[in-house]
Order: structure tokens, then C-alpha cells, then sequence
């Protein structure tokens, strides 16, 4: 990054964009309001959009948006989606703790580090959906959950590409 | 909060503090938040019945699109095929004309012996007509949303279904949508029916998009794959003789059949009243529908 900075600037107006400090919260919203789609799911295999876009920008950076945004973004996702209201607050508050923990610990971070850490919070995540469904009484055997579980894992690393474009158009890198 | 400590600015290290409180005290609100949408689930149904409102248009209008171009494709796909199909039309509609007469028969028939039993027949009118638009992605639960709300009338535990059988029932209302719990989410129990015999049978959700029948009697299997289900009107809200699955698969104390209202391919959904207001309001006094 600091080589960015100092080569000599190839364009003029590439700056950041002027909301650049509210896209990344704004993608996520645009991720929960997938559930919009007009798409009749009858097996519930696709992934957990909001939260995907969630842990691709805090994992490719520390600061995308104050930590407790993570509260007020997971109310909206809980809105969209039909989840039990409280399901993605505290989930996603959670998650933000836990990265900035895991932050600390790590001592080097590649690709496969990263999606490692993504596994297991997306695993987590369908578990406490499973959990919760259980605890709201429909009590199924957790392996359906497994397909939806592996789909949202091969799902990640696209999603966490789409985000790093994203990120690169909001700072005016090309 | 990436790092520890973010150098001497007191008004950094204070702003990391205070963003780690932000943080533990989002967590304890969502979980506050989730226990209550747990033990009273209708707590927040105007908050659900605003977003909703938000969602359920956007679904909509997209649906719209989603349709023409299909309607294009196989409105195309037709004309291509039209010599084939014309003459399988002609035939189905040979066979259908002579079915249509013994039904004909039939129906007058029927007519007599109500007569003659004097049985009061039921009008059901439809309180409103809508499509189902989305559903419920990533969950184990199993909703779909319905672009017709509070303003057509629609009410919460309303029975929904289409032409081609039983879709679920209203757990959300908004203005302009409404969310339906599917025959297939695991919470929903349909009293129902064998129609080959009418042996009581209970058609419950799995989660997947099949349902899990089971004979109310314990002995013998009496499923067969390719029995259909119908709802028997037992409980009062579902109405009865409306068809609910097909028998795909056997179990060894029951079956797993498939719901004949395809929600993904469903064009319509009709909402109807319960069938016997009294009995469900009545049922809903100790306990709440959703959680039974």
C-alpha cells in the first residue's frame, strides 16, 4: 500500500469516491437484500449472503466500518432474511470480537489461512441456525444442514474476490 | 480495535474502548433480543410486517421479469413445437371429454345424496389472491413470501393454497406482503388423510421440501408410494379435501411424500379464512400456533 502511495499518480480524479467510508456497510446490506430474490428455495441450500459479504470485508480489512455497526447491519439482515430477530445482531457482534481476537493471535495471514477462519465461522453460523430452529421447534437432524454448509464454504472465496473489487473501486485503484 | 494499543493518542485508545463496549453491548442485545423472539414470537410482528413491506414489492416487481422472460422462452419453445402439440392436445382432449361426462354424472349424483342427507354445503370465499414471490434461502425454516398483506385482508393463520393443493399457512403480515409457512417447514403439522382409504394420517415438514406423513394409528404401514394426501379439516384451520402430497417413499412407520403445491412453480396462491374460525381462536387461547 505504501508503494501505492508513493507512485506517481497515473490519472487524475482517482481518488477515493466520496461515500467511500459506507460501502462496505452498504454492500452488506445489498447482500441481506438478496433475499429479495424472486427465487422459491424449497430445500433452503443457498447461502447466508449478509453474512458472507460480513466476514469478507473484515477479513480482507481491520476497519471496514466502526466495530458496533456489525449490531444495527445484523438487525436489518434479520429483517430481510426472516430470521428470529437478535439471531444476526449477536451473531455478527460476535463475529466482529472474535476476528479482532484472532487478529492478535495470527502471525501471518495468506489465502488459505483466510478461508480457513471462514470455514469455521460460517460452520458456527448454520449451526446456531440449526440450534435455533431446534429451539423455535423444528427439530431436524443436523446433516441437512450440510449441504447449504458446503455450498456457503465454496461460496466464500468468490464472494470475498467480489469484495476486494469492490474495496479496490471505493479507494480509486484500478 | 485491530491492534492492541494504538499508540499514545488518549483519543485513540479511548475510541477503541469504546468500540469494544459497542461490540459486547451489541452482542448482549441481540441475544436479549433473539430470547424474546424465542419464548414470544409475536413480539416484533410490526417491525417483520414493515420489512416486509420492503422486500416483498422489490420480490415482485423482479418476479414480473423473471416470468416474461420465461413466458418468452417457452412462448418461443410452443411455436417450435406446434404441429406435436396440436395433436396431443387433440387427443388429450378426446379423453378428457368422455372423463368429463362421467364426472358430469357424477356430480349429479352427488347432488342427490346430499340432498337427501341434507348437508348444508359450505361456501368458501377466497379473502385474497396473491403470488408467491421469495422464500426463505439459508434456514433450516421454510417460508416463501406472498405479495398480497394486511390491505387485501390477509390475517395471520390464514390457510394458503393453490389450485394445485396446499401451500401453508400466514405467519407474518405487512401492508403489502405477507410471509407463509410451507407445508414443508418442519413446525407445520397438517391433519390429514389417506385418499385411497381414509385412514387418519399427520403430514409434517422436513425442512427440505418434502413432508414426512405418518398413520395417526400405530400397526401396519398404510402407505403406498403414489398415494396422494388430502387435509381432513381436523383442528379447524386447514380446509378439508384439499390435496396436500404424494406419497414418493417408504419408511418403516410412514412415508415421505411431496408436497403437490410446488411453491417454486405455484403461479397463484389463494388465501382462504380458517375453516372453523371458533375452534382455532379458541385453540389459540392456551397456546400460540407457532410453537406447537
Amino acid at each position: 500500500m505504501v508503494r501505492t502511495a508513493l507512485s506517481p499518480p497515473k490519472r487524475f480524479g482517482q481518488g477515493p469516491s466520496p461515500y467511500a467510508l459506507f460501502v462496505p456497510a452498504a454492500t452488506v446490506v445489498a447482500a441481506s437484500l438478496l433475499a429479495a430474490l424472486p427465487i422459491v428455495s424449497t430445500s433452503g441450500w443457498f447461502p447466508d449472503f449478509g453474512y458472507l459479504a460480513l466476514i469478507s470485508w473484515r477479513l480482507l480489512r481491520a476497519d471496514p466500518w466502526p466495530a458496533w455497526w456489525a449490531a444495527p447491519l445484523g438487525l436489518v439482515n434479520d429483517l430481510f432474511t426472516g430470521y428470529p430477530i437478535g439471531f444476526s445482531i449477536a451473531l455478527w457482534s460476535a463475529t466482529m470480537l472474535v476476528l479482532d481476537l484472532i487478529d492478535r493471535r495470527t502471525m501471518w495471514r495468506d489465502y488459505w489461512i483466510e478461508w480457513m477462519v471462514a470455514t469455521l465461522l460460517i460452520a458456527i453460523d448454520e449451526w446456531l441456525h440449526w440450534r435455533v430452529a431446534r429451539l423455535a421447534g423444528a427439530d431436524l437432524p443436523f446433516s441437512m444442514m450440510l449441504p447449504p454448509l458446503l455450498i456457503s464454504i465454496c461460496a466464500f472465496p468468490l464472494s470475498a474476490w467480489l469484495v476486494s473489487r469492490v474495496d479496490r473501486w471505493r479507494l480509486g485503484r484500478r | 480495535m485491530a491492534t492492541a494499543r494504538p499508540g499514545w493518542s488518549r483519543r485513540a485508545q479511548y475510541g477503541l474502548f469504546f468500540s469494544l463496549l459497542g461490540v459486547i453491548a451489541g452482542i448482549i442485545l441481540g441475544l436479549i433480543l433473539l430470547a424474546v423472539s424465542l419464548v414470544a414470537p409475536k413480539t416484533f410482528d410490526g417491525l417483520r410486517g414493515g420489512a416486509l413491506d420492503i422486500t416483498g414489492p422489490i420480490a415482485g416487481a423482479l418476479h414480473e421479469v423473471t416470468a416474461t422472460a420465461q413466458g418468452l422462452a417457452t412462448g418461443a419453445d410452443d411455436y417450435w413445437d406446434a404441429a406435436r402439440q396440436n395433436g396431443e392436445l387433440k387427443r388429450e382432449r378426446r379423453a378428457m371429454l368422455e372423463r368429463m361426462v362421467e364426472a358430469k354424472a357424477i356430480f349429479q349424483e352427488n347432488l342427490q345424496l346430499k340432498a337427501a342427507l341434507q348437508l348444508r354445503q359450505q361456501t368458501r370465499d377466497a379473502v385474497a389472491v396473491g403470488r408467491i414471490v421469495g422464500s426463505s434461502f439459508n434456514s433450516p425454516r421454510r417460508f416463501a413470501i406472498l405479495s398480497a398483506g394486511s390491505s387485501d385482508g390477509i390475517r395471520e393463520g390464514m390457510p394458503v393454497r393453490s389450485p394445485d393443493g396446499l401451500v401453508g399457512r400466514i405467519i407474518d403480515v405487512g401492508a403489502l406482503a405477507s410471509r407463509v409457512l410451507l407445508v414443508s417447514d418442519r413446525t407445520s403439522i397438517v391433519p390429514a388423510r389417506l385418499l385411497r382409504n381414509g385412514i387418519p394420517v399427520i403430514a409434517q415438514g422436513r425442512g427440505d421440501g418434502t413432508v414426512e406423513v405418518r398413520p395417526l394409528e400405530v400397526g401396519r404401514n398404510p402407505f403406498r408410494p403414489g398415494d396422494l394426501i388430502i387435509s381432513s379439516g381436523t383442528g379447524g384451520l386447514y380446509p378439508p379435501l384439499v390435496p396436500v402430497a404424494r406419497v414418493v417413499k417408504l419408511k418403516d412407520d410412514g412415508g415421505i411424500a411431496l408436497p403437490l403445491a410446488d411453491p417454486a412453480t405455484t403461479s397463484f396462491a389463494i388465501v382462504e379464512p380458517p375453516y372453523e374460525p371458533a375452534v382455532v381462536a379458541a385453540e389459540n387461547q392456551p397456546a400460540s400456533t407457532t410453537a406447537p
